[in-house]
């Protein structure tokens, strides 16, 4: 007994040690070698051109930067996870209701603003307390549609309640897909409330509006023809033009301005938050719009810049081409849950 | 059955070897089932800290959410209760039943198989094996995305055949859809769970019986008796892993608006504001859910003993299979692999082969996401990455759950071992809870300012992804393996050790020639599992290091859905052919003694 005792120490022992091993070689090579280096900025970002980006600041200014790249849904979730003792030095992702939340916990550097010349639908989405930074635009609520199949796309939002377009339009669920929530919000703002627009969706969905999980299904379904509208966010839109050239975008009376956007840890030292400052004053200069334009061409670099001087990828309209809206991330950011829900168990359902 | 003093009352009674000692040395031994203990649950214990704290700590953020940052309330019910209302009651109901049926459907499956495997020739054994592989490492969304594409409106069999298969639709787009799936992918795992057990049992108990009289359904009935720890094992595990998968889920369950447990844990975590309570709630009906399985399984094995495995076993020999049975049994195969291999497969290529978003045309068929693979020179750094993080973690988790399988097999046959039943529980409910809040966990344990405070920083490291890698592998290893671990008659080791062998000679000469086999597969099924490993590796990878699986999600998110898809299906036929190799391998090197037991 003794000896099987001593057998299972000794293995145990045997398989500490490997492990041991095996991790110490495992951190000893990056993350050993950047403990050094003075305070490395760490990004966390859902942006398909985040990495062209980073690449671009650290040539140009030599701070150390890392990236956490996932979509926005888990990043936001390890956000959260984290708030007790924040890892990240700055949060770039698409839409402004998220950062809203953030700011109102208190997670967000507030009252800085970075020294660049913005367009005035750039200017329009700056929030009052300047808790972050918006970086471009694109639009909530594209309507994707075949020419081919459908001639005649709709020409107001009105109109999809109509017969002509029942069972025929389809859009991601907000829960699920993070661009479409402020599509959602968008929706209600121009209607007048969320009332109003809890009404337009129950209708729609009267109408036969069908829901998907995200947006390679509702595209999936455009191209087999068992929907013919796909309201998407207008990257993803332009996005699906450059696979299927065939299809075509409509933007309808009022679309929603969707800004990607900069946040800083308001817990990071002073010295991290500085270089932040950098990060982000980098994303709004020339070189650091013209990255974020070449990293992801076939994706999320189909946006807008908001800085002026500066031309969106071929293929994107000119924005003042479509009529647009902003809506207050801080009005509807703290809703997103509940308006979620509502949507998952009476719109989806 | 057996004539050698010692290894009797091991059959007989169940009992432990050293409990079974003469009478006049009884007094003497009486504390060393106490030191055992407490060295067992000092093992458990450490285990448990080190490992699978982080699944404690997310289930208080439940009852605590203000310790982590996540509410106000030091202490409160209120997610608990919320989740046992309305909607999460449902789901956690349909989880319940889903999984239950899936673990039946599997265990039904994978214990078939392995019986045909191991007992008889079956043609084509090789590629029905590498099918079997196949299956395990193809993820269950593939399988639910071929189902969805073949009968959607406008889908494949519509074209095919015309008219719209309404029935078909909403009994694949359903409850039964689901537990097909979920039944599917369990099938390797009850098989290989399975087939450990039909390997140690050889043919003499079953001969034993037909000498005795008994009929073909009598000896099928007393194999199948034998077969329990391996059968049980495989419901437990099966179900553990059907009430976690979040794949099916999230796709055919949600499509179907049937609502299940993990896909309302996983929203709430991933859907904006993440609510963490409420995830941690739901975790905690999980556990319970695990915890009813495992008394299920003790309840159906205690006081039992299933070690067959000893000096005199021999492996069975296979039998030919011939005329009508040689057909039924190929036509099973071959219905069971269309079906549960052919459909995923159909969903890989509808996702990677089809330009314009998978919809099936003439002329769409393209290799371009094939031909990029093998031109990204920004993914070798996440592939030497993930290679090296799978080759590391596989090999300590192989380790550590070779002794946790030792620990459990010893300690089910006694009473005893209450640290062993509670680590056992840990283990499987790592299992039942989805990877992203295994994740979070390791944020909140390893990411509290207090740990940090004390010097303690392994949040945003390698060596942390690693150890939720080995962590997320040992219920899985140690399950595997406990089937084969249970056989084993201690007398073996023992006559090596009267013999004068060491612990480590006994140990390497009669134990691991025995369990060679097992550990083998058991090395090269989690090697392939963490390899592509994502809700963990997506929440703990170190900035500026991308694993495989996320930079592969990047690029899906980044609208490369069959580029993305396409590096999947690559990396999966670079795992068979590691499998294949090391396979190869082990039948040219390994001694003639470590190949005995090996599943022909």
């Amino acid at each position: 007994m003794k000896a099987r005792i001593k057998g299972i120490l000794l293995a145990l022992a045997a398989v500490t040690t490997v492990s041991l091993a095996a991790t110490a070689c495992g951190s000893s090579s990056p993350t050993a070698g950047s403990s050094s280096a003075p305070a490395p900025l760490v990004v966390y970002s859902a942006q398909g051109y985040a990495q062209t980006v980073i690449d671009a600041f650290q040539k140009s200014t030599g701070i150390p930067t890392k990236l956490v790249q996932d979509s926005t849904g888990p990043l936001l979730a390890k956000v959260a996870a984290e708030r007790s003792n924040p890892q990240w030095s700055l949060l770039w992702v698409d839409g402004a209701e998220a950062f809203a939340s953030l700011d109102g916990q208190g997670q967000l550097l507030k009252g800085y603003e970075p020294n660049a010349s913005l367009t005035a639908a750039g200017q329009a989405v700056v929030p009052k307390d300047k808790s972050y930074v918006p970086t471009g635009l694109t639009l909530a609520g594209a309507v994707l549609y075949d020419p081919a199949k459908t001639p005649n796309p709709p020409t107001s939002w009105q109109e999809l309640l109509s017969p002509a377009w029942r069972g025929k339009v389809g859009m991601p669920n907000p829960a699920i897909s993070g661009p479409t929530y402020p599509f959602v919000a968008g929706m209600m703002s121009q209607l007048g409330g969320e009332d109003q627009g809890k009404t337009y969706f129950t209708q729609l969905k009267a109408n036969g509006l069908q829901i998907f999980n995200a947006n390679p299904d509702s595209l999936h379904a455009l191209t087999t023809g068992a929907i013919q509208l796909d309201l998407a966010q207008s990257s993803t839109a332009f996005a699906a033009i450059v696979k299927n050239p065939g299809l075509k975008v409509a933007f309808l009376n009022k679309v929603s301005l969707l800004p990607s956007s900069i946040g800083i840890d308001a817990k990071a030292p002073a010295a991290v938050q500085a270089e932040a400052k950098k990060f982000a004053e980098f994303t709004l200069s020339q070189a650091g719009q013209q990255a974020m334009l070449a990293g992801n061409p076939n994706g999320d670099s189909l946006f807008w810049p908001l800085v002026n001087g500066v031309s969106p990828r071929q293929g994107v309209p000119p924005l003042d081409s479509v009529a647009y809206q902003t809506v207050d991330p801080y009005v509807w950011g703290p809703k997103e849950s509940e308006i979620n829900s509502w949507f998952t168990n009476t719109i989806v359902k | 059955v057996t004539t050698t003093e010692e290894s009797a009352p091991v059959l007989v009674d169940g009992g432990d070897v050293t409990d079974a000692g003469d009478g006049a040395a009884r007094s003497r031994r009486w504390n060393r089932p106490a030191v055992a203990k407490v060295v067992y649950s000092l093992f458990g214990v450490a285990a448990a800290v080190v490992l699978l704290a982080p699944v404690l700590v997310f289930l208080l953020v439940a009852v605590s959410p203000r310790a982590f940052g996540q509410g106000d309330q030091w202490f409160t019910l209120g997610p608990l209760a919320s989740v046992l209302s309305g909607s999460s009651l449902q789901a956690l109901l349909n989880t319940a039943i889903t999984g239950a049926c899936a673990a039946v459907i599997a265990t039904a499956i994978g214990a078939a198989l392995a019986l045909l495997f191991g007992r008889t020739k079956v043609p084509l054994a090789g590629f029905w094996r590498m099918a079997l592989w196949a299956l395990l490492l193809a993820p269950s969304y593939l399988e639910a995305l071929g189902w969805t594409r073949l009968v959607e409106r406008d889908g494949v069999l519509v074209g095919l055949f015309g008219t719209d298969i309404t029935w078909l639709r909403q009994l694949v787009m359903g409850p039964a859809g689901v537990i097909w799936v979920l039944g599917t992918r369990g099938v390797p795992f009850a098989f290989l769970a399975v087939s450990g057990v039909v390997r140690g049992l050889g043919r003499d108990y079953e001969d034993a019986a037909g000498v005795h009289g008994a009929g073909r359904w009598s000896r099928l009935r007393i194999t199948v008796g034998m077969l329990a720890p391996g059968i049980w094992s495989a419901l437990a595990i099966v179900f553990a892993e059907a009430i976690s998968d979040y794949g099916v889920a999230a796709t055919l369950a949600a499509s179907a608006h049937f609502p299940i447990a993990t896909y309302a844990l996983a929203g709430a975590v991933t859907d904006f504001p993440a609510d963490y309570p409420t995830a941690a709630a739901i975790g905690w009906l999980l556990m319970v859910l695990v915890l009813l399985a495992l008394l299920a399984q003790r309840t159906a094995t205690r006081g039992r003993s299933y070690a067959v495995l000893s000096g005199r076993s021999r492996p069975a020999r296979p039998v030919p299979l011939r005329g009508g049975r040689r057909v039924a049994a190929l036509a099973g195969l071959i219905v069971f692999f269309v079906l549960a291999l052919g459909v995923p497969a159909f969903g890989t290529v509808s996702a990677s082969l089809l330009g314009n978003f998978g919809s099936a045309n003439a002329g769409s068929f393209t290799m371009d996401a094939y031909r990029q693979v093998f031109q990204r020179s920004d993914l070798l750094g996440p592939v030497l990455l993930s290679v090296r993080l799978a080759l590391i973690t596989t090999t300590v988790a192989v380790a550590g759950g070779a002794l946790i399988a030792r620990l459990l097999a010893r300690t089910g046959r006694s009473s005893r071992g209450r640290a062993t039943n509670l680590l056992d529980l840990l283990m499987l409910g790592a299992v039942a809870l989805p990877g992203i809040v295994l994740g979070a966990g390791y944020i909140f344990t390893y990411n509290l300012p207090a740990v940090t405070y004390v010097g303690i920083q392994l949040y945003g490291t390698l060596t942390l992804l690693m150890i939720g890698l080995v962590a997320g592998a040992l219920p899985q290893v140690s399950r595997l393996l406990a089937g084969s671990f249970t056989q084993v008659q201690d007398s073996l080791r023992a006559a090596a050790r009267v013999h004068g062998a060491g612990v480590a000679r006994a140990w390497t000469t009669v134990i691991l020639p025995l369990l060679s086999a097992s550990l083998l597969w058991a090395w090269l099924l989690t090697f392939a599992d963490r390899l592509l490993e994502l809700p963990l590796a997506s929440m703990l990878y170190p900035p500026g290091q991308q694993p495989l699986s996320v930079a592969v999600t990047s690029l899906i998110e980044g609208y490369d859905f069959a580029g993305g898809t396409a590096i999947m299906v690559v990396a999966c036929a670079g795992i068979l052919a590691v499998i294949g190799v090391a396979l190869a391998l082990f039948r040219l090197l390994a001694p003639a003694g470590w190949r005995r037991w090996e599943q022909r």
